[in-house]
């Protein structure tokens, strides 16, 4: 039972299920009041893997971390970690990951080490082992100076590392973190990323997000969450390769915008503007190419091409929450 | 160490390391020295005894709980802390203890700091030590039972001012509802009924401690009180999970 084991070091225990997944969201649904947050939410995770958890304000992201750390009970479904039901045996699941909340609380006028003892007290380390534990990540976290600082007296910068810290003390096989390079310098932004990819050689990191570069840099997944459901789950280049799949642009340079019964009878979007150039996405069929040329023409401007659209990360998220002018939900 | 003692050790430095502690202590003080000696005229009756502090202690007790417990939970769940706490490996139950027993010891020590009031009785006088004993125990058990009313009531609200005030709303029902008056009040309709009502409330328990008497039914009477409010205290910070 979870009540009866000690020590922060995960032991596998009689309660869990074997699968080699770190991770596993089973059917997660959340409901505050009349608002569905989160609907039929499942996904897994394995070691080594970086899985970006991306999608708009309010699509459900804190609210799916919260029900897998056990933050928030779920309406329907579970989680587990390392293989133990998070609401059937809690204690046993806290000790198997760390958890960085978006909002990085701390006590205000605690010291950076102070507060970082009694989280090792709290997880059950003592002694020497906390404080080598403790050393060894204000070293590597590059928290020195701060040590004796109250952390309500610190950067948003340095809140976040010492939440990293927080998280990582008992050195888990899972990272959960909610938006960990929120208000962070360039500089800043750079060192965690490559953290990130450092800890991710033996354990499984689920962080969330907004900013798509993150993504795009250290991601080796990506999830797409949108108004509480999870709408897609994919490696970031073959989701962008699959919203991509069929479409066409044309591209205009000069003159005016081409009016609606011309963009009709090519059936295109309304266009974006790129330089000096106007790029109408199209369809899945090829628009004519000498109708796209007359009506060039005819609004002042040249026909430049008609490729097909190569969509970056950005479109194709935009694309899949419905964002885009013109762009539906895949 | 335990999740009591863990959490225990962390509110009791949180006192101590900013000056709320300080203040509530010296605002105790304060308030029932200026009680007795100022006050009530201590001096005109020429009788060293602390009876007229005791009688107001209920009172002051009543507001200075809550006072010292609002920030317990609500400051953890305004500041999102909880969040963070409920991912360690800690019992609800013993997160909810830790704290209860970090504000009983200040309390405690608040308590102790009085202790200045009767060493000058003794200095004037020559004090019944029975009563004053008496009326320390009765403080304490008093204290203990609005201090986990104070720890519930912090657990329903973000903000401190919200939680104190509720704090102090239930004590009013436990002391001036659930009081001695009250149940004269209803003694002429309902002699069983105004039983109850006495029962229920603190001031009758309280009365009996200061008295001296130590009986265990007023005893089990804190005691059950503070373990149902904490029990609510855990309660409702899993409830909000759902």
């Amino acid at each position: 039972m979870a009540e009866t084991s000690t020590g922060p070091t995960p032991t596998p225990t009689g309660g869990a299920v074997v699968t080699g997944l770190l991770v596993e969201a089973i059917d997660l649904h959340k409901t505050y009041g009349y608002t569905k947050a989160v609907t039929g939410v499942s996904f897994s995770l394995r070691r080594g893997e970086i899985l970006g958890f991306l999608g708009p304000n309010g699509a459900g992201k804190s609210t799916t971390l919260k029900m897998i750390t056990g933050v928030l009970i779920p309406d329907r479904g579970t989680a587990r970690v390392d293989g133990i039901d998070i609401t059937g045996a809690p204690l046993e699941a806290r000790r198997r990951f760390g958890y960085l909340p978006e909002s990085l609380p701390l006590y205000w006028e605690m010291q950076v080490d102070e507060y970082l003892r009694f989280v090792a007290s709290s997880r059950g380390m003592k002694g020497a082992e906390a404080t080598r534990r403790i050393d060894a990540l204000i070293e590597r976290l590059g928290l020195g100076r701060m040590r004796k600082r109250a952390t309500g007296a610190l950067s948003k910068g340095f809140r976040q590392r010492v939440g990293l810290a927080q998280a990582m003390l008992h050195d888990p096989p899972v990272l959960i973190l909610d938006e960990p390079t929120n208000g962070l310098d360039p500089q800043q932004i750079v060192e965690i990323r490559a953290l990130l990819r450092d800890l991710a050689r033996e354990r499984a990191i689920l962080f969330s997000t907004h900013i798509l570069q993150e993504i795009a840099a250290i991601c080796t997944r990506i999830l797409v969450i949108h108004a509480g459901h999870l709408i897609a789950d994919d490696t970031p280049d073959a989701l962008a390769r699959a919203v991509d799949a069929g479409s066409w642009e044309v591209v205009i340079t000069g003159g005016s915008e081409l009016g609606e019964s011309s963009r009709a009878e090519l059936g295109l979007a309304s266009p974006t503007r790129s330089g000096g150039e106007r790029i109408y996405r199209a369809g899945s069929t090829i628009p004519a190419s000498d109708a796209a040329e007359r009506l060039a023409a005819e609004s002042g401007g040249r026909l430049v091409a008609i490729r097909r659209d190569h969509a970056t990360l950005e479109q194709a998220y935009l694309r899949l929450t419905g964002a885009a002018p013109g762009g539906g939900v895949a | 160490m335990t999740g009591v003692g863990v959490v225990y050790r962390r509110e009791l430095k949180a006192y101590f390391n900013t000056p709320i502690a300080a203040i509530f202590i010296a605002f105790l003080v304060l308030f029932l020295s200026f009680w007795l000696f100022l006050y009530k005229p201590f001096f005109a009756f020429e009788r060293a005894e602390m009876r007229s502090l005791f009688a107001v202690m209920p009172w002051a007790l009543l507001v200075f709980a809550p006072a010292i417990t609002m920030r317990l939970w609500s400051d953890e769940f305004r500041v999102g802390t909880a969040e963070v706490l409920s991912t360690f490996p800690l019992h609800t139950r013993d997160i909810v203890l830790g704290k209860y027993l970090a504000a009983l010891s200040v309390l405690g020590a608040s308590l102790l700091c009085t202790a200045g009031i009767p060493l000058a009785i003794g200095l004037l006088g020559e004090p019944d030590w029975g009563p004053i004993i008496g009326g320390y125990a009765g403080c304490l058990f008093i204290g203990a039972f609005f201090v986990a009313i104070g720890c519930f009531a912090s657990s329903l609200s973000q903000n401190q001012v919200i939680a104190m005030l509720v704090g102090v709303f239930l004590g009013i029902i436990f002391t001036l509802v659930l009081s001695p008056m009250f149940a004269a009040i209803l003694a002429a309709k309902s002699p069983a009924l105004a039983r109850l009502v006495e029962q229920a409330g603190v001031i009758s328990h309280f009365d009996s401690i200061e008295r001296g008497v130590l009986a265990l039914s007023d005893v089990a009477y804190f005691v059950a009180g503070s373990v149902l409010f904490l029990a609510l205290n855990t309660f409702n910070v899993e409830w909000k999970k759902y």
